[in-house]
């Protein structure tokens, strides 16, 4: 065959490959959002369409993976392009992981049964975790589709706010249960989703990291959130 | 072993044009006491530049692949290591060139001697029309005084060392053209490897062969990279990844880039190359 023509058949796959990727990403998004939104209304509908987008997102993540390994396969890809096939390869497993969340969630608005959990929006921050995550999300997801290492170069930094809210929270519902201000149940579900949203953020992490990989070859160092937390409590 | 290589802290920024190019090709690697180097060396044939001042650095038992597309200088460069660029009678030569340390262009440099310690492994097997025996012996007999024992001791070796041994051992005698296309390539690496190279040169050495013959090859310089630095003119990137330790890329009769071989082809540094490896021109 002739050179031309193997390399149109690796420049139409690696376009297939970014176009499922974006609507891997948009899926996941749109489950975090849907699920967020299904528990502060606990709307029972919206709860299920999140099952359905995390099965979606099971689909296309393992359509994804079979075609990286075709694309692995057939065409030996080397440099920007071996690096955007790589990169899809652990985005994916992050956007499911986002989706699992995003479902775990989705769950726990359906233990409401229809009543508007109690203290949701007036005692407890866990709306503005939320919206912190799903920034997160977005910001990671935009920098994929728009090949853009630098705004995610930072992300962890935002990451380590998450992280810290993540804390308050936890010490908000334990401090409303122990008042009486908040069910022990409900509270205990809200530490749930604060868990859920905190990992949800970790991923948007990892997904940062592989975007400034995938654009620049730039390994990032990994730093855990613990040790870049110890690590800001020493310096003055 | 001792470290030949080490990272340069700065890496030279890609070049976008060609011009460019001359001045700053993109060394991210620093090869100290290199098997073979080259200082602004240029080939010409006739008024028609084929390589432009390259200067490049090829370190000692390792794999250099040379890569580029067709017309790119990459075999000029190779055949200016050893001199066989002098059988062209046009060609004019400029530069430096060191084989270990000894400038291959200097006054007193017999080329027979230089392709003793520089051997060339062509595209096209090139066996003579003699026995197996014969081609190994034929070499030796020009550059070393043996007795017969000697002699078979060092066929045998040499045959041993190329991988071929068992597939010849029982046709010794008979012509060296009957052998395989993959046979005929290992037998004259096993001719080169007789005179005890310190380099190995090889011009598209599996571009004939099948993917078997190829890879009896390739295992081959594995081994051999062990005893001497091989330098490896391929059009075939997929090789080059496979059996390379370091790759050059050449375009128009220049240097544009020399690096670790995994670097290349992960995180090409200049922009011509990566156009080239991931094939969007070439």
């Amino acid at each position: 065959m002739p050179e031309k023509a193997v390399r149109k058949a690796l420049a139409q796959g690696m376009q297939e490959l970014n176009e499922n990727m974006v609507t891997l990403a948009e899926l996941s998004e749109l489950a975090i959002r849907k699920a967020v939104d299904s528990l502060s209304r606990s709307d029972a509908d919206v709860a299920r369409e999140v099952f359905t987008l995390d099965q979606e997102l099971y689909a296309l993540q393992e359509e994804i993976e079979s075609n990286c390994v075709n694309l692995i396969a057939l065409h030996a890809p080397v440099a920007r392009d071996l690096r955007a096939i790589t990169t899809s390869l652990k985005i994916t497993t992050d956007l499911d992981r986002i989706g699992r969340y995003a479902k775990d969630i989705a769950e726990i608005a359906l233990q409401f049964h229809g009543q508007i959990p109690p203290g949701l929006k007036d005692i407890v921050k866990i709306p503005r975790m939320a919206d912190l995550t799903i920034d997160m999300v977005d910001r990671a997801t935009q920098a994929f589709v728009n090949r853009d290492a630098e705004s995610v170069r930072n992300i962890m930094e935002v990451d380590d706010a998450v992280d810290n809210l993540h804390d308050e929270v936890f010490q908000e519902v334990v401090e409303h249960m122990r008042d009486g201000n908040l069910p022990i149940e409900a509270g205990a579900r809200y530490i749930l989703v604060n868990r859920h949203l905190e990992r949800i953020a970790d991923h948007a992490v990892n997904i940062g990291e592989r975007v400034v990989y995938m654009v620049t070859g730039d390994r990032l160092p990994r730093v855990r959130a613990a040790d870049r937390a110890k690590a800001k409590k020493r310096s003055p | 072993m001792r470290l030949l290589v080490k990272e340069r802290k700065e890496r030279e920024t890609a070049s976008e044009t060609v011009e460019d190019l001359v001045v700053r090709p993109s060394v991210a690697v620093e090869v100290e006491y290199p098997a073979i180097e080259s200082r602004d060396l240029s080939v010409a044939y006739g008024r028609k530049p084929a390589i432009r001042e390259i200067s490049l650095r090829i370190p000692r038992n390792q794999t250099t692949a040379i890569i580029g597309p067709s017309g790119c200088g990459k075999s000029t460069y190779l055949r200016a290591i050893n001199r066989m660029n002098d059988t062209i009678p046009t060609a004019r030569t400029t530069g430096q060139l060191f084989v270990d340390g000894e400038d291959v262009y200097g006054p007193d440099v017999d080329p027979v001697l230089l392709r003793r310690k520089v051997g060339l492994i062509f595209q096209k097997p090139n066996p003579f029309p003699k026995t197996v025996y014969k081609n190994i012996a034929f070499g030796v007999n020009i550059h070393f005084r043996t007795t017969p024992e000697e002699m078979d001791t060092i066929v045998e070796s040499a045959l041993r060392q190329a991988n071929l041994w068992d597939e010849v051992k029982d046709r010794l005698q008979e012509s060296a053209l009957g052998l395989s296309g993959g046979q005929q390539q290992r037998l004259c690496i096993a001719r080169a490897l007789a005179i005890q190279p310190e380099a190995l040169l090889m011009d598209e050495p599996c571009s004939a062969l099948d993917p078997v013959a190829t890879a009896r090859i390739e295992d081959l310089m594995f081994e051999l990279k062990k005893e001497m630095a091989i330098v490896i003119v391929t059009h075939n990137m997929q090789q080059a990844a496979r059996v390379a330790d370091y790759t050059a890329f050449m375009y128009l009769g220049r240097l544009v880039e020399f690096n670790r071989t995994r670097e290349l082809f992960e995180r090409p540094q200049a922009d011509l190359t990566e156009n080239y490896i991931t094939g969007r021109f070439g």
